[in-house]
C-alpha cells in the first residue's frame, strides 16, 4: 500500500530535532487523515481526504454527491440576503470567500451547503482537538509519572 | 380578498389530495351566511368552525378530512391569535385595490409553521357567500391571478397587479386545488347540489357552452380555468406529479403553477388578453373536462400525494411575492437557518447579530480550531522525540484487523509514536495495533482519565509499559477493549 510505504518512510526518516517540524506536520496529517475518515459523508471530509492523499502523493477520485451548488459568488451573497448594503454585500463575500478557503472543499459549494460543511467541519475540528488535547494530557501525565517513578 | 388571497398563496397541498378534499368542503360552505365580503375576526372563526365541523361530513375526504380537520383546528387556534389583524386586513379588501398583504398568513407562519390547507378550506369557506355577491366573480378573478386564470372580461384590472403579486410559489395541487374549490364554489354559489369535481365540470362545461355576460364571463372561465386546473392537477397527480404540461397555459394564464417563473407574466397576459381567450379556454375546458372526469375518480381515490420536490413558501405581508423574490427568501431563510446553527456551535456568538460579524466569529473560530489542531500536533511530536517501534509490522498487523483500523491508522500511530517509544520491548503487534485502533477512536469526547483508572485496576502489571494499555484503555474504551482483549488472546 502506497501509505503504507509513504507513512514508513516518513517515520524511519525523522529522528532527533530536525524531525519536530516534520513529525508534528506528519502527526497533523495523521489527525487530519482520522478526521476525513471519520466523516466520511461530507463533502468537507472527502475533500480534506482528497487533498491529503494529493499532498501524499497518491491521486484518488472521489464521487461527491454534491450537485448544483455551486453558485457564483454575486449570487450566494445575494441569497445571503444582504441586500441593504453595498459595503455589506461586500463585507459578507468577503467573509463567505476565507470560509470557504478554511473548508476544505468549500470552493465549490453554495452559501447554504458551505454554511452546512461549515457546522460539521467545526463539530469534526472540535472532537478532534479534544482528542489531541486528552492525549497529549495524557502523555503528559504519565511521562510525568515515568519520570517520578524512575523508569 | 385577503382570504382568497389567503387561499390561493397559503395552499401547501401537501397534506391532502386536495381535489379529493376540496370536492366536498364546498357543500358544508353553503351554510354560512355572509351578509357581507368584509369578514371579521369572529365570522372568520365562525367559517372556520364550520370548516372544522364540515370535513367529518365528507367521508370520501378520507385522509384529507383529517389532515383538514388538524389543519383547521390549528388554524382556528391560529385565528384567535389573529383575530385583529385578520378583521383589519380583512376589511381593507373592498376598499381599496387588495393587497397581498396576509397577516393570516403571517399568523399562520408564526404560530402553524406549515399551515398548508386550512387557509385554503377556510379561505373557501368563505368563498362560497362570495358566491352570491356579484363582485365575488371579479374579486375571485382578482385573486386568482396567480396564474390560474384568465380574466375575459375583467374590467376591473385594479386587482390584477397586485394578484401578480399573489404568491406564485404554492404550486400544482395548491393551485389545484385553489382551482377546484373555486370552481366548487362557484358552482354551489349557484347550484348548491354539486358533490364532485366531475359534476362541476360539467356544469361548467354547460355555463361555458352557454351565453356569457361580462361578469359572469370572468367567473367562466375562472371556472373553466379551475376545471382546467382540476383537470391538470388531476392529470398531473396521476402521471407526472406535479408536472402537468400545460400547454396553452402560456398565454392564457392558466398555469398550474408549476412554473413559478411565468406566473407574473401569465397574470399580466392574462388580464390583457382576457377577453380573447375565453373561447379558448372553453375549447381547453372542454378537452379537458372528459379527461378529467376519468381521472377525476382515480385522484379522489389516490392518496394525498406529498410534493416533495415542491418548496412551499407564503409570502409574508408587505413583501414581494413574484417567484423571483420568493425562491431567494427561501434561500435566505434556509441560510439564516444553518448561520443559526453556526451560532449554536461556536460559542460566544449568542450575543453577535449581523452576518457579516457572525461569518467573522465563525471564521475566527475554525481558524483557531485549525490552529489548535496543529498546535496540539506540534505538542505530540515533542512529546516523545524517539521512536523505536517496528512501524511496517504495525501497520501490516493493523490492516489484518478489522476495518476499522485501516482508516486511523495513521493518526493513531503518529499519536501514539510517544507511548510506543516507551516500550521496553516490542509489543506483539496485535497489541500494538489494539492500541492503535483504541487510539483511532479518539474522534469522539474521550476521558481518558477515567479509562487509566480502570485501565490500572484490571490489568495491572500486565503492560510492561503502564503507557500503552493506559493509552489503549483510556481513548479506545468500548472498541479498544475488543481489539486488546483479542490481541491478549493472540499473545
Amino acid at each position: 500500500m502506497d501509505k503504507k510505504h509513504d507513512h514508513r518512510a516518513m517515520f524511519s526518516s525523522e529522528r532527533g530535532h530536525d524531525g519536530l517540524v516534520e513529525r508534528s506536520r506528519r502527526i497533523k496529517m495523521a489527525a487530519e487523515m482520522g478526521l476525513a475518515r471519520s466523516s466520511r459523508g461530507r463533502h468537507w471530509s472527502r475533500a480534506l481526504h482528497r487533498r491529503l492523499l494529493r499532498r501524499k502523493g497518491a491521486t484518488r477520485g472521489g464521487s461527491c454527491g454534491c450537485k448544483d451548488e455551486a453558485l457564483t459568488s454575486s449570487k450566494a451573497v445575494e441569497e445571503l440576503g444582504v441586500g441593504e448594503n453595498e459595503d455589506d454585500a461586500v463585507e459578507v463575500e468577503a467573509r463567505v470567500h476565507a470560509l470557504q478557503r478554511l473548508v476544505p472543499g468549500g470552493e465549490e459549494l453554495s452559501v447554504e451547503r458551505l454554511f452546512e460543511e461549515t457546522a460539521d467541519y467545526i463539530e469534526a475540528l472540535q472532537g478532534q482537538v479534544s482528542a489531541m488535547r486528552a492525549l497529549a494530557c495524557l502523555l503528559d501525565e504519565l511521562e510525568r509519572d515515568k519520570r517520578v517513578m524512575g523508569g | 380578498m385577503e382570504k382568497e388571497r389567503f387561499l390561493s398563496v397559503d395552499c401547501k397541498s401537501r397534506d391532502m389530495n386536495s381535489g379529493a378534499v376540496a370536492d366536498q368542503l364546498p357543500r358544508p360552505f353553503l351554510d354560512l351566511s355572509w351578509e357581507q365580503p368584509v369578514h371579521h375576526g369572529a365570522q372568520f372563526e365562525s367559517a372556520i368552525s364550520s370548516l372544522v365541523s364540515s370535513p367529518s361530513s365528507n367521508p370520501s375526504a378520507g385522509n384529507g378530512s383529517v389532515v383538514v380537520r388538524e389543519l383547521i383546528g390549528r388554524l382556528g387556534s391560529i385565528c384567535d391569535s389573529g383575530e385583529i389583524s385578520q378583521a383589519s386586513c380583512y376589511r381593507t379588501p373592498l376598499d381599496s385595490p387588495p393587497k397581498l398583504t396576509l397577516p393570516v398568513l403571517g399568523h399562520l407562519q408564526q404560530g402553524g409553521g406549515g399551515l398548508p390547507m386550512p387557509g385554503n378550506e377556510m379561505a373557501d369557506g368563505q368563498f362560497t357567500p362570495f358566491a352570491a355577491n356579484p363582485g365575488f366573480t371579479e374579486r375571485a378573478a382578482r385573486s386568482s391571478c396567480f396564474g390560474t386564470w384568465s380574466y375575459g372580461g375583467l374590467g376591473d384590472q385594479s386587482g390584477l397587479p397586485e394578484a401578480g403579486n399573489l404568491s406564485r410559489v404554492p404550486r400544482s395541487h395548491s393551485l389545484k386545488s385553489a382551482g377546484a374549490l373555486r370552481m366548487g364554489v362557484l358552482d354551489s354559489g349557484k347550484d348548491a347540489s354539486k358533490s364532485n369535481p366531475e359534476r362541476i365540470e360539467m356544469e361548467m362545461r354547460s355555463k361555458l357552452g352557454g351565453g356569457m355576460p361580462p361578469s359572469s364571463t370572468s367567473g367562466r372561465t375562472m371556472a373553466g380555468g379551475a376545471a382546467n386546473n382540476v383537470s391538470r392537477r388531476k392529470a398531473a397527480s396521476k402521471g407526472r406529479g406535479k408536472e402537468a404540461p400545460l400547454s396553452c397555459s402560456n398565454h392564457l394564464g392558466l398555469q398550474a403553477a408549476e412554473d413559478e417563473h411565468p406566473d407574473v407574466k401569465r397574470c399580466k397576459s392574462a388580464k390583457n388578453n382576457g377577453a380573447d381567450k375565453d373561447s379558448v379556454v372553453k375549447q381547453e375546458t372542454e378537452q379537458n373536462i372528459g379527461a378529467s372526469q376519468k381521472k377525476g375518480k382515480e385522484n379522489n381515490a389516490k392518496p394525498p400525494e406529498p410534493p416533495k420536490d415542491y418548496i412551499h413558501v407564503r409570502a409574508r405581508r408587505g413583501q414581494a411575492t413574484d417567484s423571483h423574490s420568493l425562491a431567494e427568501r427561501v434561500r435566505r431563510e434556509k441560510i439564516s437557518k444553518r448561520m443559526k446553527l453556526l451560532q449554536d456551535l461556536v460559542p460566544g456568538c449568542n450575543k453577535i447579530t449581523g452576518k457579516a460579524m457572525m461569518l467573522d466569529e465563525i471564521i475566527n473560530y475554525v481558524q483557531s480550531l485549525q490552529r489548535q489542531v496543529e498546535f496540539l500536533s506540534m505538542k505530540l511530536a515533542t512529546m516523545n522525540p524517539q521512536l523505536d517501534f517496528d512501524l511496517e509490522t504495525l501497520l501490516q498487523e493493523s490492516m489484518h484487523q478489522e476495518h476499522e483500523p485501516l482508516p486511523q491508522q495513521l493518526y493513531p500511530l503518529e499519536g501514539t509514536s510517544a507511548a510506543f517509544s516507551y516500550a521496553q520491548r516490542p509489543q506483539g503487534s496485535p497489541l500494538q495495533s489494539a492500541i492503535t485502533n483504541g487510539l483511532g477512536v479518539g474522534q469522539q469526547p474521550l476521558c481518558p482519565f477515567d479509562g487509566l483508572a480502570d485501565a490500572t485496576s484490571q490489568l495491572g502489571n500486565f503492560w510492561e509499559s503502564d503507557l500503552q494499555y493506559v493509552v489503549h484503555m483510556g481513548f479506545g474504551q468500548s472498541q479498544g477493549a475488543e481489539f486488546f482483549s483479542q490481541s491478549l488472546h493472540a499473545e
